[in-house]
């Protein structure tokens, strides 16, 4: 981990903007999988999905914007703004000179996922919307046509492709860096993204559930795929646990570290689970789970947002010290977790190894060709 | 394009008199850094660190001198390190690479200059620089760090800071000589016994090389530097393969889990008859 860098102080609203636009894309995702593969009756559970979608993009944009040193710049993200205003000054949109500026004024810097996300988001912003207004509106004629036109099955699958972008760029913009822990592991995206589905799939339900959206047994085949994407959001965490290593401990230390680990485990994925299983034909369990989902998502993005910041804080000193025959130095670290799925890769000379008990003793005699002596014979007294 | 220029520091002939500092404050208008008491901004305190009272890089300290005490247990050794810190400039720039604006170009000179004008804040270059360079200035918003005066640079002028320096140890030229200079003071030094001298970002390692380049007493973490840095555009392609792997996932799993019943549902009594 690298304990020299400077906290760039992303707070709260780079924590909401994951977090919204985590639910707004996850949700969009799971309405175009309900709309296209579902059944008729399934349509109005898929409607909140489009109807979410939208106004929680706007929701991202604002907070994004919120977050800038210099809000009013927020369009520098997506024009080059020296470029844009020699384009102005040339005498756009009247002159050719203005022209041949303005073609220039675009940015895209795709190996930056800041740069390639403000796109990705505007994308989705575009699609969500164009679904947004076929649903909200979709009684008026025009809308109407749009609605059963195949243009906007395309917007749907290019919004729906924006939007899974717009769920993992959002870890790999941590992961791109050089702070402690975001840059530590490559797993905060994939684990994001699965968030993103599950805290999706929890509000459309939640939703349904409260309004009694569509007939219960849509709204019950729905609440059906949550233990799955809970599993994978699972698989996915232990991937993230594992692949931080030995940076697993000073992480745990902190107390953005619990709540990211912890939290995230804890109440957004056994809890719920839990009641999936135990609790399934109680009339509590499908809000209350579905509650679980939404908190440990955002404790989630809380976690892996501040944590960094307080690792600095408390500086190298604050990591544990690793013996000198590179005994871990608890149960919670990486090496530990290691050793448990590795253990002969992170075996010593000494150490036991993967199979501790199986070893020599008087049960393994091995096979030789040498003559065996046999043990002197007791000489009796005379 | 100009030669590349850029910054030699040999940390031995640092005597930690700060000069550089005054000269980067003076000719960049920087004003001295607040610091908040009681909630009440005063003007900077002692810090009880040594002789750097000014802790770290901020918005307006691009030049930091670094003190490092140093005692054996029974403390009858003492060695007292000085360095006087700055942006690397770095031949790989991290916070060039991932700053969305475009605010942050390189210079005719190899250096790496953030455009005010163009910066919005987003602080996305704080988190790529390894080395705690770039913060966010309190009064502008925007991000800030050593420009290595290209004003001063286009006029054909040294930097402030290696005018000022008082023991040459900070130098200032074209990085090819630079680093023959380096390369025969360690040579120099390792003769003399001092074995621990070292050089650090002279060669292509670190970043590509560093254009504000050391000539270190220690390893780099005693000074505060990072020993392997690397630039965050290598970590996106395995991110990106894993989050691809994990959203067919759970699109697949989403979408058995949903047809399951959608298609047994109806099936079931029909399959029935058709047996009957």
């Amino acid at each position: 981990m690298n304990y020299f860098v400077a906290d760039p102080e992303w707070g709260g609203w780079i924590i909401a903007y994951f977090y919204v636009g985590g639910v707004a894309a996850g949700s969009y995702f799971l309405a175009l999988l309900i709309d296209w593969f579902g059944k008729p009756e399934d349509r109005p559970t898929a409607g909140i999905g489009y109807r979410l979608a939208f106004p929680l993009v706007l929701l991202c944009a604002a907070f994004l914007i919120a977050d800038l040193g210099r809000p009013e710049r927020f369009w520098h993200m997506m024009l080059k703004s020296e470029v844009a205003k020699a384009a102005w000054n040339a005498g756009f949109p009247w002159t050719s000179e203005g022209w041949a500026l303005a073609v220039q004024t675009p940015i895209l810097k795709w190996w930056s996922p800041m740069s390639a996300g403000s796109v990705m988001l505007g994308l989705f912003g575009a699609c969500s919307a164009v679904s947004f207004a076929s649903e909200v509106f979709g009684g008026v004629r025009g809308f109407r046509w749009l609605r059963n036109h195949w243009l906007h099955r395309v917007l749907q699958v290019v919004g729906c492709f924006a939007g899974f972008f717009l769920a993992a760029y959002t870890g790999t913009l941590l992961t791109a860096t050089n702070q402690p822990m975001w840059s530590d592991t490559n797993w905060l995206s994939p684990l994001f993204l699965a968030s993103a589905a599950s805290t999706g799939l929890a509000t459309i339900v939640l939703i349904a559930w409260w309004r009694k959206v569509g007939s219960p047994d849509a709204r019950h085949r729905l609440e059906r795929v949550e233990p799955v994407v809970l599993g994978l959001e699972l698989a996915v965490f232990a991937a993230f646990a594992v692949s931080l290593g030995p940076d697993l401990r000073p992480v745990w230390e902190t107390w953005s570290g619990k709540i990211l680990l912890a939290g995230t485990l804890a109440v957004g994925v056994a809890a719920p689970l839990l009641f999936y299983v135990a609790a399934r034909s109680r009339p509590w369990a499908v809000p209350v789970g579905a509650s679980c989902v939404l908190l440990g998502g955002f404790l989630l993005r809380y976690g892996a947002v501040t944590t960094p910041g307080e690792l600095l804080a408390r500086g190298p000193a604050a990591a544990p010290a690793v013996a000198a025959d590179g005994t871990p130095p608890g149960w919670l670290d990486g090496t530990a977790l290691q050793a448990w799925f590795a253990p002969e890769q992170t075996r010593k000379p000494g150490q036991p190894g993967a199979d501790p008990d199986n070893r020599s003793g008087p049960t393994v005699t091995p096979r030789s060709k040498l003559p065996r002596v046999a043990p002197p014979e007791e000489t009796s007294a005379p | 394009m100009a030669e590349a220029k850029g910054f030699y520091t040999d940390t031995t002939l640092c005597i930690g008199c700060k000069a550089c500092q005054v000269a980067c404050h003076q000719w960049n208008d920087l004003p001295a850094q607040g610091m908040e008491i009681k909630g009440r901004v005063e003007l900077p305190v002692l810090s009880g660190d040594s002789y750097d009272n000014t802790r770290s890089f901020s918005d307006v300290n691009w030049r930091h001198v670094k003190f490092i005490e140093q005692f054996s247990a029974d403390r009858t050794q003492a060695a007292w390190l000085m360095m006087s810190d700055v942006c690397k400039h770095c031949v790989h720039a991290p916070c060039l690479e991932v700053c969305p604006t475009g605010a942050i170009i390189r210079t005719e000179f190899d250096t790496v200059y953030i455009q005010e004008p163009a910066c919005n804040g987003c602080r996305d270059c704080i988190s790529a620089c390894p080395f705690g360079v770039i913060h966010v200035s309190e009064t502008k918003h925007i991000a800030q760090k050593c420009t290595f005066c290209y004003d001063r640079l286009q006029e054909g002028l040294p930097p402030a800071c290696a005018q000022a320096c008082p023991t040459k140890s900070i130098q200032f030229g074209p990085i090819k000589d630079l680093k023959k200079t380096a390369a025969a003071r360690v040579e120099q030094l390792h003769g003399l016994g001092q074995k621990q001298a070292r050089l650090y970002g002279a060669d292509d390692k670190i970043l590509g090389g560093l254009n504000s380049f050391y000539l270190l007493m220690d390893k780099p973490e005693v000074y505060g530097l990072p020993s392997a840095p690397e630039v965050p555009s290598k970590r996106v392609i395995p991110s990106s393969v894993w989050s691809i792997l994990t959203s067919i996932l759970i699109a697949l799993g989403v979408l058995f889990r949903f047809r399951e019943r959608t298609n047994h549902e109806p099936k079931r009594p029909a399959s029935k008859g058709a047996k009957a």
